[in-house]
């Protein structure tokens, strides 16, 4: 018999709306929408359509949207854009790596995260200080903010972070948080990855809000921002993922939220010596990361695979190159042992229930051996 | 003072080790535990939150562990 696995990773299939839409929008839309000719007019009209109800529902008017076809270049485009010569970067300890590497690049300041995943004031304080001292030596700022982390969920305290540094430019990445989090009080350019809300893979959405401050970081020539050859297929099935997800978003949050919770209770009750990374009130309401003491991540993931049930895992075996997840080991959670439960808008609560059998059995096998 | 060798091993081990040894001695007693995984201060550290122990880096790849957990819950 085939065996059926249960997904509990970060990839979701296509939104239904969105995969019925998208061999449509491949044959009405594959013509080049800036050319001069029937089939460009009527993709150009499919473009701006896609647009404007992308503007739409993610709150931004549509001429501060850009598409790239590489998302995680889109995050690059958000940060290194604000930044001028001699600017210092800001970032959070939990930054994703892409963050972490301009920064190793340039002039930066590391913020420290507690147990809870979240910036502590105290940091914020310093901080502030070091943000004036920008100003006085005529350079300025530029903060990368990370609004939800992939790894743990944990939705940062945005809007205090922002208040704390009025004179400091703002680089949102909400390519984790899509449309779980609403947009800061300010913020000057923002990230989006289209597979947050069901979209396809390949997209991210670059919105500029400051377009003073804002310049394409990559060498260029005319005034385009960004290359601009995104594919509009699938702009245009994000646009009705997008929709189709924002429609219900606050009762499937509700429910993955009730979910959740009811996941980790019964992990904690049942399993011991188990590290949960980040609290659900401050979280997204669908991922959480277990770590388990005396556990080999690599040991565990087989041991659900084979049981059926598919996970991630941010374990120094899992990495590429062998070194434990750095969120983790930032927050000071357990690093070994761990998993990344990600429940799905379809996962119910019997598949909650099978699934920590499944956890409960393996880690008990793995810890007597 | 006991050296527990766990040089070349990866994460869980070392921490599996000192686990095993811990429960050994007696509360208050130190151990030093040598490992190069770059998993093990992180590890060690929320180790030690998560069964009450005390733990210190001294070098790269020198660690103190002192037992403070006296019911002797280290779990492995």
């Amino acid at each position: 018999m085939a065996q059926i696995t249960r997904n509990f990773t970060s990839e979701r299939p296509l939104h239904p709306k969105a995969r019925e839409a998208l061999q449509s929008a491949f044959d009405q839309g594959w013509a080049d929408p800036r050319k001069v000719s029937h089939q460009s007019s009527k993709a150009r009209a499919l473009q701006n359509e896609a647009i404007e109800s992308l503007g739409q529902s993610l709150g931004i008017p549509a001429k501060k949207l850009e598409f790239i076809g590489e998302p995680r270049l889109g995050n690059f485009y958000a940060v290194a854009g604000l930044l001028r010569t001699g600017d210092i970067l800001i970032h959070s300890s939990v930054d994703r790596n892409e963050v972490l590497a301009i920064a190793r690049s340039r002039d930066s300041h590391e913020i420290p995260v507690g147990l809870d995943g979240h910036i502590n004031p105290t940091s914020l304080a310093s901080l502030a200080s070091l943000a004036s001292l920008a100003n006085l030596d005529c350079a300025t700022a530029v903060l990368a903010l990370q609004i939800a982390n992939g790894e743990t969920g944990v939705i940062s305290w945005y809007n205090e972070i922002i208040s704390q540094l009025p004179s400091v430019s703002i680089a949102c990445d909400f390519a984790n948080a899509g449309i779980g989090a609403p947009l800061p009080d300010r913020w000057d350019s923002a990230f989006f990855d289209s597979k947050s809300w069901q979209g396809p893979e390949g997209l991210g959405i670059l919105a500029i809000n400051n377009e003073s401050r804002w310049r394409n970081p990559l060498p260029h020539l005319g005034p385009k921002r960004v290359p601009g050859s995104a594919s509009l297929p699938l702009i245009i099935a994000s646009a009705i993922a997008l929709e189709a997800t924002a429609s219900d978003a606050l009762t499937t949050h509700n429910r993955l939220r009730e979910l959740s919770a009811f996941l980790r209770q019964e992990i904690t009750s049942k399993i011991t010596h188990c590290d949960i990374a980040g609290n659900l009130d401050s979280s997204l309401p669908h991922i959480n990361s277990f770590s388990f003491l005396y556990v080999e991540g690599e040991e565990l993931l087989r041991h659900l695979d084979k049981a059926g049930f598919a996970v991630d895992s941010g374990s120094a075996c899992n990495a590429e190159d062998l070194t434990p997840s750095h969120v983790l080991a930032a927050m000071g959670v357990l690093t070994h042992g761990n998993i990344r439960i990600t429940l799905q808008e379809s996962t119910s609560k019997e598949d909650v229930v099978e699934l920590v059998r499944a956890i409960e059995r393996a880690v008990a096998e793995l810890r007597s051996r | 003072m006991k050296k527990i060798d766990c040089l070349g091993l990866r994460c869980p081990l070392p921490i599996i080790r000192i686990s095993q040894e811990i429960d050994k001695v007696a509360v208050g007693s130190q151990l030093i535990l040598l490992s190069d995984d770059p998993a093990t201060w992180p590890d060690l550290q929320a180790w030690a939150r998560m069964t009450g122990n005390h733990v210190q880096q001294r070098d790269t790849a020198e660690f103190s562990v002192v037992r403070q957990n006296q019911s002797g819950l280290n779990g492995h």
